[in-house]
Order: structure tokens, then sequence, then C-alpha cells
């Protein structure tokens, strides 16, 4: 199997797994118990959120663990501020959209600032909106799930705090963390990332809080987590995160360079009378979006699936709002739109992989083209 | 104070001398549906008893019995000695939750039973008033609630309040057996379930046409059809690959006859099929008007490649009708995931809304028919649910 996939998830890594067993084995107690072995767990999970915040390169954040990227989201964008006016972009993932489009189903003032061709939020606009309304929240994602668009947030971040310092920024981290070089600058109050983006398991998720700003709960009960996120922890998910982000940031730059690489195989082979490269040059190396045009991603996925190679259609296609409205908000149109396809890296990918994807892309949407053309 | 359920039937009371037959059907029906349950099966003078049965079982038995076809209502009923002591402890009970107006109707197969039965609606009545007067009264026309006393010959009393409708119709396999094309859409499922309910008992034929419809599509039928087989005792499914067919049909024929043609294949694999499994009907989910391949022209078309009736439960319904059936035998939700469709790939942007016979048969006629059918059923999987 060729695996192209990995901006939906990624294989867990065996070594960290393999490290975080003894969790799952003599080391299972409820971190919360005041027994050896629950607060030797707990010193575990602090620990892990230690790892973490060094990844980050801050010392200025604090770590709330989770059950996963959507509830981190759910967490910024609900928690911290209870009214006002809250503003996003157009290329977020559904997370941050969908919870957008329930503050303003509960009353509250919401704005979705347009993209630039690349997938990036058009900073122009934001900057102009957050001048001209008296904004209380703004959340911008640090990778585009979609389009591997990167957004420069400690800049955005930035410029919004010198309009106005008491404005929450958030941006939701989950394909950028172990993935994209980048220290978290103060100015981020609020940073969504999750483990099984980083050959870690899905079940763990963070929001990164700066430390001192105040939010409310999402889940009550038990108070773990400073009485932020109730719920007994799920420390060997928590401690293979925390190996996993390891493993990635020992080699973050690397890594980078070297999915870069296979990136730019395809963008260079994938034959271009079939497939328009959707995203931009200076894009996440992790994320390709193309389109082959005129056809279905997901038929063009299918039909991969045969060949044993798996990418992502860029959302589940269904006959009515079939089209991704990130990419639509991109500026594309139907034809293009129709014809979306992920391809996502992992440093798991070799080149030799990537050979005989672009082969089998090339072949089988040419002869698709021909049969539906 | 032992409970039981009384199970009612409808229209098999019209029928005559083969009433025997249907009965023993639904009767059979019944064990089969509640097969692994403990419990005891008495039949009763055109009613069914289920007797016996772990309490904890009641509402899976239930939910069960609402969904065989035959059944009329079901009531749950508290048995008693014939005694109105006894009889009265039973109603008392029943009523405890009871609110509003009520009357007893007592019916006395037992005719060496005193007092009558007028005198012992009006004694139980009266008592009921006594423990419960503040919240109920008396209304012989039109109660809330009614306390049915039934006196049966062999001593013993049922007694019960509720009286629960089921789906009515014919038992499965009373009216033979039929083939339903399923497509994941809203309609035929609703189809199949309506039919079954008319007694015919169902196999169903899908047209898979990977990589142009997913597995997740094939899951969503699968699911499908798993719920109308609730209503069918069982069912078997056919997914054929329509790939090929599909290919070819758009490559050599005129595009606005995509679906005409398309539709005219389905009826022939369905009827080959339904030959070789010995049913006698293809059932369609098709709604007069309702899409391109609706009206009465296109019926014609694909009409006209099958000798087999086509029986089509929902000509006459509306959209919204068929959502509220769809609902009530829950297969809305999974109707509406949105999967590719098997139809929706290859649609055309102008399909012929009124497709020329003639025409289409020329078109048609560049195919190899036989040969594209004989190879798709080379690959025909088989599911039993």
């Amino acid at each position: 199997m060729m695996y192209f996939d990995n901006a939906a998830t990624t294989c867990p890594s065996r070594s960290a797994l393999d490290k975080a067993q003894q969790f799952n084995n003599e080391k299972f107690f409820n971190p919360s118990t005041l027994y050896s072995g629950g607060l030797n767990c707990a010193r575990e999970i602090k620990s892990a959120k230690e790892t973490i915040l060094k990844c980050l390169g801050t010392s200025n954040h604090e770590v709330i663990f989770t059950s996963c990227g959507s509830e981190s989201d759910n967490m910024a964008i609900f928690c911290a501020r209870q009214r006002g006016v809250f503003v996003t972009d157009k290329g977020e993932h559904s997370a941050v959209y969908q919870s957008f489009l329930e503050l303003k189903n509960r009353g509250l003032q919401i704005e979705f600032i347009d993209l630039n061709p690349d997938g990036t939020v058009d900073e122009e606009k934001l900057y102009n909106y957050v001048k001209n309304s008296r904004v209380d929240f703004v959340s911008i994602a640090h990778v585009g799930n979609e389009t591997g668009a990167i957004n420069d947030i400690n800049k955005i971040a930035k410029k919004i705090k010198s309009i106005n310092k008491d404005i929450i920024f958030h941006s939701d981290g989950v394909q950028a963390f172990g993935k994209i070089p980048y220290r978290l600058s103060q100015d981020i109050d609020l940073y969504s990332i999750s483990a099984h983006k980083i050959n870690a398991l899905k079940g763990v998720g963070a929001l990164i809080k700066r430390k001192n700003l105040s939010i409310k709960p999402l889940i009550f009960g038990g108070g773990q987590e400073n009485g932020l996120r109730s719920g007994t922890e799920n420390v060997f998910g928590i401690k293979v995160f925390e190996f996993a982000a390891i493993e990635k940031y020992d080699n973050l730059q690397n890594n980078y360079e070297y999915v870069k690489s296979i990136k730019a195989y395809f963008e260079e082979n994938l034959d271009r009378a079939l497939f328009k490269i959707i995203s931009a040059p200076n894009s996440s190396p992790y994320i390709l979006t193309i389109s082959a045009v005129g056809l279905r991603g997901e038929v063009v996925m299918h039909s991969m699936e045969e060949f044993g190679l798996i990418v992502g259609n860029g959302s589940a296609c269904s006959s009515k709002n079939r089209f991704s409205r990130v990419i639509e908000a991109c500026g594309y149109k139907n034809d293009v739109l129709d014809g979306v396809i992920r391809i996502s890296f992992s440093t798991f990918n070799s080149i030799n992989e990537a050979k005989n994807a672009v082969e089998i892309l090339n072949n089988t949407v040419k002869k698709l083209k021909g049969i539906l053309g | 104070m032992e409970n039981a359920i009384i199970i009612r039937y409808c229209e098999i009371h019209l029928k005559g001398k083969n009433r025997g037959y249907f009965e023993k059907m639904l009767k059979e029906n019944i064990k089969r549906s509640l097969k692994g349950i403990n419990f005891t099966f008495t039949t009763m003078h055109s009613r069914y008893l289920i007797e016996n049965f772990d309490e904890n079982d009641y509402d899976l038995i239930t939910n069960k019995l609402q969904k065989i076809a035959g059944i009329h209502t079901y009531s749950r009923a508290l048995v008693v000695d014939s005694n109105l002591d006894d009889i009265f402890e039973a109603a008392k009970l029943l009523c405890e939750d009871k609110e509003g107006t009520f009357k007893v109707a007592t019916n006395r197969a037992d005719k060496t039973f005193t007092p009558s039965s007028m005198e012992t609606s009006m004694i139980l009545g009266g008592k009921l008033l006594d423990v419960y007067g503040g919240k109920i009264k008396v209304q012989v026309k039109n109660p809330d609630f009614t306390v049915n006393v039934d006196i049966r010959e062999d001593g013993k009393t049922f007694v019960y309040t509720d009286v629960v409708h089921c789906l009515s119709g014919m038992p499965v396999g009373s009216a033979g057996k039929g083939l339903l094309l399923i497509s994941g859409g809203i309609d035929s499922p609703v189809a199949g379930y309506m039919t079954c309910k008319r007694g015919m008992k169902l196999d169903c034929i899908h047209f898979h046409s990977f990589p142009y419809t997913g597995e997740a599509a094939k899951e969503k039928v699968i699911e499908l059809t798993k719920k109308v087989g609730e209503y069918n005792g069982g069912i078997n499914l056919f997914v054929v690959s329509f790939t090929h067919i599909q290919e070819a049909i758009h490559k050599h024929c005129p595009e606005e006859f995509m679906i005409t043609i398309m539709r005219r294949f389905m009826m022939r694999i369905a009827e080959r099929l339904a030959k070789q499994q010995g049913d006698q009907a293809i059932i369609t989910g098709e709604s007069l008007g309702q899409v391109a391949s609706q009206t009465i022209e296109s019926i014609t078309s694909s009409n006209s490649v099958v000798t087999m009736p086509v029986l089509r439960p929902l000509i006459a319904f509306d959209k919204l009708d068929i959502i509220e059936i769809s609902r009530k035998i829950d297969t809305y939700e999974t109707s509406i995931l949105p999967y590719e469709d098997c139809c929706t790939v290859f649609l055309p942007k102008f399909p012929a809304i009124k497709p020329n016979l003639e025409r289409v048969i020329r078109a048609e006629s560049k195919l190899d028919i036989e040969g594209l059918i004989d190879e798709a059923f080379k690959k025909v999987e088989k599911y039993v649910f």
C-alpha cells in the first residue's frame, strides 16, 4: 500500500508505541490518585506537557490535553469569550467553521474573511475588519488542511494585538505541529494541536493556552487539567504523543526538506495537461492539493485504491454541496472543484513510492478522462 | 398475576377457506422472528398469545412484533384467575398511571362466569372509581382509555388497557417472491418495505460501479438492505458490477439516453436474476414524474425490455409522503448519506425526459447487449442478512 493521505491521519510510530507501552501495562494508574503509581502517572503527563512546550519553543504557554484537535478548537472558540464579535477566515477546518456557525446560532456576530487565491487569509481585509469593528476573538489556521496554505500567524497575531490588545487570538495548528519549523509567539493566546497527525494515536489532542489567560472549561467533572478539562487523562495516548513529538522535533528541519523533495517530485512529474496544481508553491510541503479537472475527486480516489494507492479527496463527495468550500473560496470554478484530490505526505513515504504514485495518477486519470470525456 | 402479549391480525379475517394458510404463515413468521427468546406461544380464537417470557425481554419482543407484516395490533395483558377480586387487582394495577375518562368493557367467552358482562363492567368501574376517583372519570362514549376484561373459557381472564397498532398487511411469504431494485436513495427501501408488508418475500439487487461509486456507497446499500430485511424476515442482496455497462453506454450512445439505456440494462439484469432466484416480480421505487427517468415515457422504455410484472408501489406517492415512511422505517438517515450514487457520475446535463422508444432502441443497437449482461453476471456478489 502507498499511503498518501497523511493529512487525514498518520500511521502510529512503532517506537513511540513501544516506549509508551508500560502505561498500558504496569503503569496503568489513574493520574488523579494519591498513591505513588498515580502520582508517577501525573508526573509523566507533566513531562509530556513540558516536551510539547519545548517543541513549540515557548515558556509563556501551558498545555491542556484534550481528546482531539476538534475539541481543542471548540474549547478555544466557546470557552475564551462568551460574547462579542468573532472573526475567522474561509479556509478553516470544519471544527472551526462549524463552531463559528454555532456561535451565530447562539446570536453572536461572526465574520468569515476572504482567502487569497493561494489559500492564505487576505490579511488586509482581516486587519481592516478588526480596525473597523469591535472584535473580541480571531481564529486563523496556521496551515490550511485542504490547501496546505501557511498563514504567518505570529505576524498576524502581532498586528491584530497592535490594533486591539484585548482580542483573543487562536490558531488551529493541527496541520503544522511537528511539521513546520516554528516558535509559538506570546501573541498567540490559544493554539490547537492533534496527536494522530504526527504518527501518534487518535484520541489525544491539546490546546496550548497562554499563561494567565482565563478560560472556562468545555467539560466539567473531576477537575483534571487544572479544572479546565475534566475526565481521566489518556496517559498512554499522551505519552505516545510526547514520544512521537520528540521523534518529529529531533529531525524537524530534515523531515521538512525530505518531504519537500517528495512533494516537488509530484509537482514536477504530474501531467499538467491532466492536473491543475492548487497548492501554492510556498504552501506546506506536507500537503499537495491538485485537481483532475473535469473528473470527480472521489472517482479518482477509488480508481487509485485499485492500485493500492491511497490519496485523499478534499472533502466527502456528495451530489449536494459536493464542492470544497475552502477551494471554492480560493476562487476556483466547478470543473476544478469537482476534481479536487489531496495528496499528503509523511516521512514514511519514499521517493520510489512517489514515482509509482505519479505514474499511476497520470495513467489512470488519462484513462478515466478517455472514458468519461 | 402473569404477563402476556395478545397479538391480533386484521386482514386475514377476510380470508375464506384458505385462512388457515395465512394464519399458519403468520404464526411461523412470528416464531422465526422471536427465535432465541424464551416464551410460550399459543393460538387462541384468531389471536396469538405470548406468555412465560422474561420481563426484561418485553421491549425486545414488542419491537420485533412491530416489524412483522400481518400483525394488526398487540396488547400487553395481565392474566389472572377468573374471579372478580383478582380481576379487580389487575385492573387497579393497570390504571395506576392513568388519568382521564374511561370505561370497562367485559367480554365473557365463559358464559358460566357470573355476574354478567355488563354487571362485571359496572362493578369493576365502581371499584376503580373508589380507588382513583380523583383522576379518572367514567365516560362510555369515546373514553380516553378502556379497561378490557376478557374472561376465557379456561378459567383465566386477560385484563388490558393499551392496544398498540403494528404494520397490518399480510404475512411475508404469502404473496410470493419479488426482486427489489435498491439504489441507496430514499425511495427504493420504502418500496421494498411496502411490498413485503403486502406479503411478498423480497430479494434485492444493487448495481455497483466501482470506481465511479465507492465502498461507502455499497456499505450504505447494505445498511438499507438490512433495514428492509427486518420486515422481510431476513434478506438476500445481490450486488452486480455495472461499470463496464455504464462505460459502454457512455462511449457508444447519445448522452441524452444515458439514463434511459442504463435503466433498460438494469431491468434486463433484474429479470434474469429474478428468474434464477424464483422471484415472480420486479419491484422499483419509481414515482411518477419525480425525475427524468420516471416519466411515463421513460418507464415505458424501461418496462418494454421485460415481461415479468414490475411493481411500483410508490408510483402515485409524493416525495414528502415517501420521506415520512422512510423516517418511520428508519431508513431516511442512511438514505441521505452523501455517497456517490451510481447514477450521478454519468448524469447527462440534459437527459431525455420523454425518450422516443424507437430512437432508444436504435441507439442501443450499437451495444452488445447480451455480451455485456453476461459479463455483469460473472461478477455478482451475494450477501445474506
